[in-house]
């Protein structure tokens, strides 16, 4: 009694030290995603809302000024771009009529399969975590939207993570790398090429190839099988490096995500 | 200082951190100010523990947004602030050079315990990750202390503990 009288300050910081402890330990359970946090979560989606707006805005207008020539070289990259893509879209409408044949053809025969038709929302972001090592964020449309946990949430670069919370007006995306789930993905090149991904310690995406004779290389594009969690197709990224693990007799993979996580602004989230 | 404007400075850097900062954020690093200003109110208000209790309090609600656990973020907020209560009695708060040993011990620390309580939860993230990234953060980081310090040390009284002033 006498140390903590003397102690006053140390002895209240262990006190709430204890405390703190004891709330941790009491939080290792499973987290719902009750009123305190929903609350929170909903009022920092408001607030922050603004600011990450301003921010964006001074930064683009500054960054395009400084920028004028690498701009200049991008609209005429992208110009020769939109070229290519007309003359690959004429030659896709030849092959559009040749899948109408077909499907023509599979109803003729009772060929039942199942076409996956998904509805999608898009929302943007208004906070990021901040921890430097993790790629969580929050996004302002929530359960109002349909949005619930599990949801996949994609970008235009590919695939980004999955919902882990949701309340109204805001809804908590955690990164594939950071999510812990395994991803099962084909090579885009040759979709009989069937693997696994995750995120491992060193925060980047890696997995192995299911058979140990697979022909993938680095620079092929991954992309998701449809086996699990995630919908068919949506691209992961690119294989950074292969290597033959001679004692599991597989293909060890490492991948540079599609999506820079740490420059996203929208995504979209399938329902 | 008074306790609400402590309270406002944590209250502008719980709000800027997962917002303005992460868009000016750079190579992908952000200094962490919540400990930036837990470290600095710690070391130089020597009266007071208002710096630790809202770095107690905001860590506790970024834990809530964030992270899976609650309690890996105020609890080593806390560890680190006793850590400085202890060391700055035998140091010159005025010297920038204490600041400076002081906070990057303390990030080192910070960094250490955090990830070892979200290690504990079953977080992935390696070691070695971590301690690759703790020395840009560091810098950045301290670069955030050394302008806050050279505002914040203006309002001490000078040499307070120099039994002559005294």
């Amino acid at each position: 009694m006498r140390w903590i009288r003397e102690h006053k300050l140390i002895a209240g910081l262990l006190a709430l030290l204890l405390v703190l402890i004891l709330v941790f330990l009491l939080s290792l359970g499973d987290r719902e995603n009750n009123t305190v946090t929903g609350g929170i979560n909903k009022a920092m989606s408001y607030v922050s809302r603004p600011f990450t707006a301003v921010t964006r805005t001074v930064r683009s207008t500054v960054s395009g000024i400084f920028s004028y020539k690498s701009l200049q070289a991008q609209v005429d990259e992208l110009t020769a771009e939109k070229e290519e893509l007309e003359r690959e879209l004429a030659q896709s409408s030849l092959k559009k009529s040749e899948l109408e044949e077909l499907r023509e053809l599979s109803d003729l025969l009772n060929y039942d399969y199942t076409e996956e038709d998904f509805q999608v929302v898009t929302a943007d972001i208004t906070s990021f975590d901040g921890s430097n090592w993790t790629n969580i964020f929050t996004i302002d449309r929530g359960t109002e939207a349909g949005i619930e946990a599990g949801n996949v949430v994609i970008n235009g670069d590919g695939l980004i993570g999955k919902i882990s919370q949701a309340g109204e007006g805001w809804a908590q995306v955690v990164s594939i790398i950071d999510d812990g789930d395994k991803v099962s993905f084909m090579v885009a090149r040759d979709r009989k090429l069937l693997g696994v991904v995750e995120g491992n310690q060193q925060a980047q995406i890696a997995g192995y190839m299911l058979k140990g004779n697979a022909t993938a290389a680095e620079g092929d594009i991954i992309i998701t099988s449809g086996m699990g969690t995630y919908p068919a197709g949506l691209e992961i990224g690119t294989i950074k490096t292969i290597t033959y693990n001679s004692d599991t007799l597989l293909k060890e993979i490492t991948v540079e995500p599609a999506a820079d996580f740490r420059s996203l602004k929208k995504v979209s989230v399938i329902l | 200082m008074k306790y609400w404007q402590i309270g406002l400075l944590f209250l502008a850097a719980f709000l800027i951190q997962p917002s303005l900062l992460n868009v000016i954020n750079i190579e992908g690093y952000t200094p962490n100010l919540i400990l930036c200003l837990t470290i600095l109110s710690t070391f130089l208000y020597e009266e007071e523990i208002y710096g630790v209790i809202f770095g107690a309090v905001f860590g506790i609600l970024y834990d809530i947004m964030y992270s899976n656990v609650v309690g890996p973020m105020p609890i080593s907020l806390i560890l680190v602030a006793l850590g400085i209560i202890i060391v700055r009695e035998y140091t010159n708060v005025e010297n920038i050079i204490n600041m400076w040993a002081v906070s990057i011990v303390s990030i080192l620390a910070y960094y250490f315990m955090n990830w070892g309580l979200h290690h504990i939860t079953g977080n992935p993230v390696g070691f070695r990750f971590v301690f690759n990234s703790v020395p840009w953060i560091a810098l950045y980081s301290l670069a955030v202390i050394t302008i806050l310090y050279r505002i914040l040390v203006r309002k001490l009284a000078k040499h307070r503990r120099d039994r002559y002033i005294r």
